[in-house]
């Protein structure tokens, strides 16, 4: 690819303004407790949808960025983690916040952020295209495989226990069948309403499982967040406290930024489980692991790289076989089937410029952010004294337009209503959210290929095992799901601790 | 928490039964209403197929809920959180605002309908009348500018429509 080129798609003005007004959408998002940096991205879907291809994912890179940095800021400063992705070390930076340097803390976490995401594209960019090359040869039947090892792999490593994940898993499958089926098209669970025909739309479901699921659970909550006073350094000394500790943890951040890339790229393993198997790692690597959880900036600066990292990592499997690596990826991908473009190998080969920009703007959203990182980490008091009662009411009625925006209709708004009330009732019974978007995202590519490989082999099973990368793969699926099985016995049997509430999305 | 409450242990855990149950009770409904689906020409399966194996995905995941619910850590946890309050109705509140909402879009017009959802919602969460009038008058304005002048998104004027541009 021509360099040349690669550097006008990502240099382009509108190109440039689009991740600047991102990082600064996704600062505020993030930093607000309660908003998830995967809610920025379902309210920012909508407009995405009036962009050019990469324009929406640059919007799309630039906002999660920032707001899994930006969710450290009501982390520091009220011990709420803004986004999932800081709870992992949330008491370092409270008690570091509490102890008269709320803005070190805060810059500690920028700039391991910031070379932790670079880290994270970087590998993404050198590897993607690597992979595609080999993934180009795959048939239905490897795609059937791969994307149930992908579905397999999100239960596997999702906080829940396993009937719960395996329960997220067919409720978003069961939404994905809705609709004109692909072999003889007739109409299933349409119950004669025709918007229906085509699905249950992506966007109206993303927004109510993201969105109007959050605003719920925040309507239960009526504490009002209460910021105390705080005793503030001064900028200058942040700056420099913040980027010596940084550059004193060299290896931490590299070995971070590497760690959380790959646990990134695994289907269901967003940048919170990054984050926390890395601090986990920090924890038990270091000379004062004693120190852990008192305001020490050494698992800070692991969990702050890792999560940041994730998310590049997490584009891995999107781009190369179309298999999302984390809820936001999976609203991406959606994103760009509308738009009428298949992630998949051959996209590095169609829609080449596409894929560089992405990178591009990765690249970019991570040095941007130094900027709208400190201007938010400057107004951080400021912003979370933003009033609840103006905030969720905002998000309410961006979701309900932003929905019907998509398929101008009301049935939009239906759909994220009763998607919304699915989410608040799953994450109630402790069911995580993730592998459900996995499952809404990959049903039809999973039922499609199984669908041609069964007419191919005529209903015979064993064709699915005839080529000798399908049957590697489906091998490997299968060992997952015998693992899995003997999981949920020890589950049962109380010999592992079962559900967590930790929620997977980012 | 009433006093006594964190001690007993549940035979099991509520939540868990609930949602078990009614994941099952949902997968058996699409099993039967998938048998209704036409085969493909001369094959042993159609478009049944993949909605059966989801439906009895979701059976077996409900069964191992409900399975769960039963251990000893899960009727434990059900024992802590059972007492835990929560304000059901505003919750119920926000639900009705986007029924509303739907409901009257087409009827009452975006700005109007925008107005009232915006009164009701800033009221749920809290916020004084006051404030309430002034994000009702103030949302319908921003979100014409967004979606109707920007994005060109084609909203409904319903009630509104003599004065439409």
């Amino acid at each position: 690819m021509d360099i040349a080129a690669i550097l006008a798609a990502v240099l382009a003005p509108k190109l440039v303004v689009t991740v600047v007004v991102c990082t600064f959408y996704g600062a505020f998002v993030g930093a607000m407790p309660g908003l998830t940096a995967t809610m920025a991205v379902a309210l920012l879907v909508p407009f995405t949808y009036f962009m050019d291809p990469a324009q929406a994912v640059a919007a799309i890179v630039a906002t999660t960025t920032t707001a899994i940095f930006a969710g450290d800021i009501s982390g520091a400063l009220l011990r709420m983690p803004g986004t999932p992705a800081s709870a992992a070390y949330v008491e370092d930076s409270y008690a570091m916040a509490r102890g008269g340097r709320p803005r070190t803390a805060l810059f500690v976490s920028l700039f391991a952020a910031c070379i932790g995401g670079i880290i994270g594209v970087a590998i993404l960019s050198a590897a993607a295209p690597q992979l595609a090359r080999v993934a180009a040869r795959f048939s239905s039947d490897e795609m059937f495989w791969l994307a149930c090892l992908g579905l397999s792999c999100a239960v596997f490593v999702g906080g829940a226990s396993v009937p719960r994940n395996f329960a997220s898993l067919f409720i978003g499958l069961a939404i994905a069948t809705v609709g004109i089926d692909v072999a003889v098209g007739h109409p299933r669970f349409t119950f004669g309403i025709n918007d229906l025909l085509d699905g249950i739309s992506f966007i109206p479901a993303m927004i109510g499982m993201f969105a109007v699921a959050e605003l719920l659970r925040n309507a239960e909550t009526r504490d009002p967040v209460r910021l105390g006073r705080l005793k503030v350094e001064g900028l200058g000394k942040a700056v420099a406290a913040g980027w010596r500790e940084v550059r004193g943890r060299k290896i931490n951040v590299a070995r971070s930024g590497i760690a959380g890339t790959v646990i990134g790229s695994l289907p269901g393993a967003g940048a919170d489980v990054a984050a926390w198997i890395c601090y986990a790692i920090s924890r038990r690597f270091s000379r004062t692991p004693e120190r852990f959880g008192k305001g020490h900036t050494e698992g800070m600066i692991d969990g702050g790289a890792a999560n940041n990292a994730a998310l590049a990592g997490a584009w891995t499997p999107a781009l190369v076989f179309g298999i999302p690596g984390d809820s936001v990826t999976a609203i991406a991908i959606g994103v760009l089937l509308m738009k009428g473009l298949t992630p998949g190998p051959q996209i590095f080969s169609t829609d080449a410029l596409l894929v560089y920009t992405l990178f591009g703007s990765f690249f970019l959203a991570n040095l941007v952010m130094l900027l709208s990182g400190t201007l938010a980490i400057l107004a951080a008091t400021f912003l979370l004294r933003a009033p609840r009662s103006v905030l969720m009411p905002s998000v309410l009625i961006l979701s309900m337009l932003g929905a019907y925006a998509i398929l101008g209709s009301t049935t939009a708004i239906w759909i994220v209503l009763a998607l919304g009330l699915l989410g608040y009732l799953m994450s109630h019974a402790e069911i995580p959210i993730a592998p459900a978007i996995l499952g809404i995202v990959l049903g039809q590519v999973v039922e499609d290929n199984f669908m041609v490989s069964m007419m191919k082999a005529q209903g015979d099973l064993s064709g699915f095992f005839a080529r000798e990368t399908a049957a590697f793969l489906g091998v490997a699926t299968i060992l997952i799901w015998g693992l899995l099985l003997v999981r949920a016995g020890l589950e049962l049997a109380g010999r592992r601790p079962a559900a967590s509430s930790r929620e997977t999305n980012t | 928490m009433s006093p006594g409450c964190a001690g007993q242990t549940t035979m099991i855990n509520r939540t868990d039964l609930l949602a078990g149950v009614g994941l099952f009770v949902l997968g058996a409904a699409m099993a039967i209403e998938a048998r209704g689906f036409p085969s493909l020409g001369g094959m042993a399966f159609g478009p049944d197929l993949f909605p059966t194996i989801t439906a009895v995905g979701l059976m077996v995941s409900g069964v191992g809920i409900v399975a769960e619910g039963a251990t000893p850590a899960r009727r434990a946890a059900a024992a802590q959180a059972g007492e835990q309050a929560r304000a059901l109705w505003p919750m119920l509140a926000v639900l009705l605002t986007i029924a509303f909402f739907a409901l009257t879009l087409p009827v009452l017009g975006f700005h109007i309908a925008a107005a009232l959802a915006m009164l009701a919602a800033v009221r749920v969460f809290a916020g004084g009348w006051g404030l309430a009038l002034s994000v009702a008058i103030v949302a319908p304005v921003i979100t014409h500018v967004i979606f109707y002048t920007f994005l060109r998104v084609p909203l409904p004027w319903g009630l509104m429509a003599p004065l439409a541009w």
